[in-house]
């Protein structure tokens, strides 16, 4: 009953900040409301609104989670709509997707029970999917991390993110049996290690952080060879340091962190117009449409967070990396409750890869630490970035439900 | 299970501190760092916002329009009335090529954007305003043209201020450059060796030569016996190296006021040497040597060596030759600090702002910082006084005015001397401080500078009233 009442005031309180928000989108654009605009308001009320209801009828697990990233993706739906109305559109679809992958992934962590026995599946899924995409792969933006398929583009590293969290969990979930192995956890990563080099092959930076960051998060958590940790650390600031070295694409990055103004246009152009976007924005923002985030190249994606900044000012901005902390928070509380070691460490895997990832793109646009290309789950734009996101959600949210020792679900 | 939940909070703890970090950067850089990084010249809302705003206009002190925008059916035209004039005060703002001097200075006021506080964000949102405040300047047109004529086809700067308020009374460098021509001839200008895009006044670095002597001298006021005479023989030997005067006939035997008068190298050297490198660098710092000047264009440090320096290096800096380097507004500054009886006044050019209503926004306040004590100013002045009377500087005397001044023959590296001369008048109550400086002229600066110096002088007495 309890339960019931703490469940429905935060929806309210959501449904309110959604009009609000709303009601941004039609001040914007007051003096031409077309029929998108309409589509855009009740779709983004009505996905949202009935997601959180259903969702609350019928898990017993966290309640939050899911409020905190409706918020999340309709700021962003709302920017890219500004940005451009037909992403806005698009967006709205992935969004539905994504709900829709959502709550697949949450009724297959729930009614499927083997997920803890598939590490060889796991591992070599990871290596067919790289595989794939150095094969299939186009470049774009310096980096290989898009295939086409059936003409939808998508980023295979995105999905790998998820399995790597399996791969994690089902290796420190089932250490028992591991432990017969000789050397299994160097063994581990060595594989970890693998993954992160052909990364770097693949100039896609952000996402070797992230596969590298879950790793060092889990591994300082589970590892039994605590000597390890120290090699880990040790080696990849050896790695950093040879990636400078050895590969350009590392170093423009790091000049232009350590001092972008001199190549204001050419490597340092990005950084440079997203840090006059958030200077510009000023504590309260231009107000949506006043500003001119379409100078920020990637304003919809990598850059959302600078666009957002601009027009709706830091306090915003700020909000959005609360929104984070609280996801992470809620992820880690879960876990802690979480009485399956495999499952909880799916929770903290999970809000590991949502924390990291947020914290190296905001960190990156803010020119904190050097950029590398990542999207900001679930506010950037992007079909592969939203729709992998709300499936890593959908995990999490299975992940909060009690379970006993074995993973079974027990209502 | 239990060391688990431990670093399980742990880790929590971590990720957390980042996002607080984070946040803490971005309110920091919106609160100290964002003002600059918005008026970075490469930022194209401020082009943006210029479509939209009539940038203010730039008057002198007497209300003459040096500057202004106007809008012809939605078309926004900046006019520099004087094209070259105010080259290097008031600058250029160009969409293709950024901007400098003033204009970029004052860009925020000119465009009316205010500062970057939340409160009055929400006053801009609610009551956008489309024209920029003006500025008020403490130039004197007409004095600046005079500047301008007198220097000619000459290379280097003239300033001149009021030494009791700070405020800037004109200001050129040359060679100057058109403003209304330079997107044209942009590439020529920006690239000839002659740097005319630098302000020489307040960013050139220049070997003072004998100006150099007001530093040391007093020096010897503060530490050491200026009555004590000394003999003179034409040159002086310091560690084996030969520093030797103008006239090498010697000037016999004279204590501090005639060497200072007659301009005696030998007398300095081996004061400078007496008193010790730390002693003279500790004068020059309280001059503003080696210390940055805040000013409302863009400054660079004069420079007295940091290091302990060799005797022979420590004598030739006491006369200004050496490693010593000035910029002609410090040399400017000390000389009025020395007419205004120690107070040395902070240089200002923008008096004011005001909104287009003539609301004032922004006036200043004239500020100084007390150098000397006012027996030692005193004897300088005297001193000065001596050196336009009967000494170096007589080309600069004006009839029914006390003038006093120093000369300066700065030898350097390209054999041609700089030819120098400070000043101020009247003696007993100083309206008027000037610095000349002609860069590589060849000549001394008695013979070279002291003329435009008194030229100036005597119109502004005429001209300027307080």
């Amino acid at each position: 009953m309890n339960d019931k009442l703490n469940s429905k005031t935060p929806r309210k309180l959501l449904f309110l900040f959604e009009i609000l928000s709303l009601s941004l989108i039609f001040l914007y654009s007051w003096e031409g409301i077309q029929m998108e605009t309409y589509t855009i308001a009740i779709g983004l009320v009505v996905l949202i609104y009935f997601s959180n209801f259903i969702l609350s009828k019928i898990s017993s697990g966290d309640n939050y989670i899911f409020l905190i990233v409706s918020m999340l993706i309709s700021i962003g739906i709302i920017m890219i709509y500004r940005i451009s109305p037909e992403l806005g559109l698009k967006q709205l679809m992935w969004l539905t997707v994504g709900i829709t992958m959502f709550f697949a992934a949450y009724f297959a962590i729930k009614y499927i029970g083997f997920w803890e026995q598939l590490a060889p599946l796991y591992l070599a899924a990871c290596y067919i999917l790289f595989a794939v995409t150095f094969v299939m792969g186009t470049r774009t933006n310096g980096a290989i991390n898009w295939i086409s398929i059936a003409g939808i583009s998508i980023q295979p590293a995105e999905i790998t993110k998820i399995i790597v969290v399996f791969l994690l969990a089902s290796f420190y979930g089932g250490i028992d049996k591991y432990r017969k192995i000789k050397n299994a956890e160097l063994f581990l990563m060595g594989i970890m290690y693998s993954f992160v080099a052909l990364l770097f092959l693949q100039r896609d930076l952000g996402a070797a952080v992230i596969f590298f960051g879950i790793f060092t998060g889990l591994q300082y958590i589970y590892s039994e060879e605590r000597r390890l940790i120290w090699a880990n650390i040790g080696l990849s600031i050896m790695g950093a340091a040879a990636g400078y070295l050895l590969f350009d694409h590392v170093k423009v990055r790091v000049v232009t962190w350590l001092d972008p103004w001199p190549h204001i246009n050419d490597k340092g152009y990005q950084i440079t117009q997203s840090l006059f976007a958030i200077a510009e924005g000023g504590f309260f923002g231009t107000g949506l449409g006043r500003g001119n985030p379409s100078f920020i190249p990637l304003s919809y994606n990598d850059f959302i967070f600078s666009a957002i900044s601009e027009e709706m000012g830091i306090f915003t901005g700020i909000g959005i990396i609360m929104l984070f902390m609280l996801l992470v928070y809620r992820g880690f509380k879960i876990a802690l409750r979480q009485e399956s070691q495999f499952y909880r460490i799916i929770a903290l895997g999970i809000s590991l890869l949502f924390g990291i990832q947020s914290f190296v793109i905001i960190g990156g646009v803010l020119k904190v630490i050097p950029l590398t290309g990542l999207t900001l789950p679930f506010v950037s734009y992007g079909g592969t970035s939203v729709v992998t996101s709300f499936i890593a959600l959908g995990i999490l949210q299975g992940a909060s439900e009690k379970r006993g020792k074995a993973g079974k679900a027990n209502e | 299970m239990n060391n688990e939940r431990k670093r399980i909070i742990t880790l929590l703890a971590a990720i957390c501190l980042g996002f607080v970090l984070l946040i803490g950067y971005l309110s920091y850089f919106q609160m100290f760092e964002a003002q600059a990084v918005r008026d970075n010249s490469y930022n194209k809302r401020l082009w943006i916002n210029e479509d939209n705003i009539l940038r203010g206009s730039i008057t002198d002190r007497n209300g003459e329009i040096l500057v202004y925008s106007e809008s012809h059916e939605g078309d926004v035209q900046r006019i520099y009335k004087y094209d070259n004039l105010y080259s290097h005060v008031i600058g250029y703002s160009l969409r293709d090529y950024g901007k400098s001097g003033l204009e970029r200075k004052y860009n925020s006021y000119l465009v009316n954007a205010n500062e970057n506080t939340a409160i009055n964000e929400l006053i801009n949102l609610i009551n956008p305003t489309g024209i920029g405040n003006n500025l008020n300047l403490s130039i004197h047109h007409g004095l600046q043209k005079k500047t301008r004529e007198l220097i000619g086809d000459k290379k280097g700067s003239v300033i001149t201020m009021n030494p009791k308020t700070g405020e800037i009374l004109s200001m050129v460098s040359t060679p100057d450059f058109g403003i209304n021509s330079l997107s044209e001839n942009w590439t020529s200008i920006s690239e000839n060796s002659e740097s005319p895009m630098i302000n020489r006044g307040t960013q050139g670095l220049y070997t003072p030569g004998s100006i150099f002597k007001i530093v040391t001298a007093t020096g010897v006021i503060q530490n050491g016996v200026p009555e004590a005479v000394y003999q003179c023989t034409g040159s002086t030997v310091i560690d084996g190296y030969t520093i030797r005067d103008f006239d090498e006939s010697g000037h016999g035997s004279l204590n501090l006021e005639q060497a200072f008068s007659v301009s005696c190298n030998a007398y300095f050297a081996d004061q400078a040497v007496a008193l010790g490198h730390d002693k003279l660098k500790n004068i020059s710092e309280k001059f503003f040597i080696n210390q940055s000047i805040e000013f409302d264009l863009e400054t660079n440090k004069s420079i007295f060596p940091a290091e302990s320096i060799g005797l022979t290096d420590l004598g030739a800096s006491g006369i200004g030759q050496g490693r010593v380097l000035v910029t002609p507004l410090n040399m400017l500054m000390i000389t009025a600090a020395v007419a205004n009886d120690g107070y040395m006044p902070m240089p200002y050019i923008v008096e004011s702002v005001r909104s287009p209503q003539g609301q004032t926004i922004k006036s200043h306040v004239s500020e100084s910082k007390k150098v000397l004590q006012i027996g030692e100013a005193q004897a300088l002045q005297r001193m000065m006084r001596e050196v336009v009377r009967v000494g170096t500087g007589t080309n600069a005397a004006i009839s029914g005015v006390e003038v006093a001044g120093k000369t300066g023959t700065a030898e350097n590296s390209s054999g041609m001397n700089h030819a120098w001369f400070v000043g101020f008048a009247p003696l007993e109550n100083p309206e008027i401080a000037v610095v000349v400086l002609l860069e590589e002229e060849g000549s001394s600066g008695g013979r070279a500078a002291a003329p435009i110096a008194r030229e100036l002088m005597d119109f502004a007495l005429k001209n300027i009233s307080n």
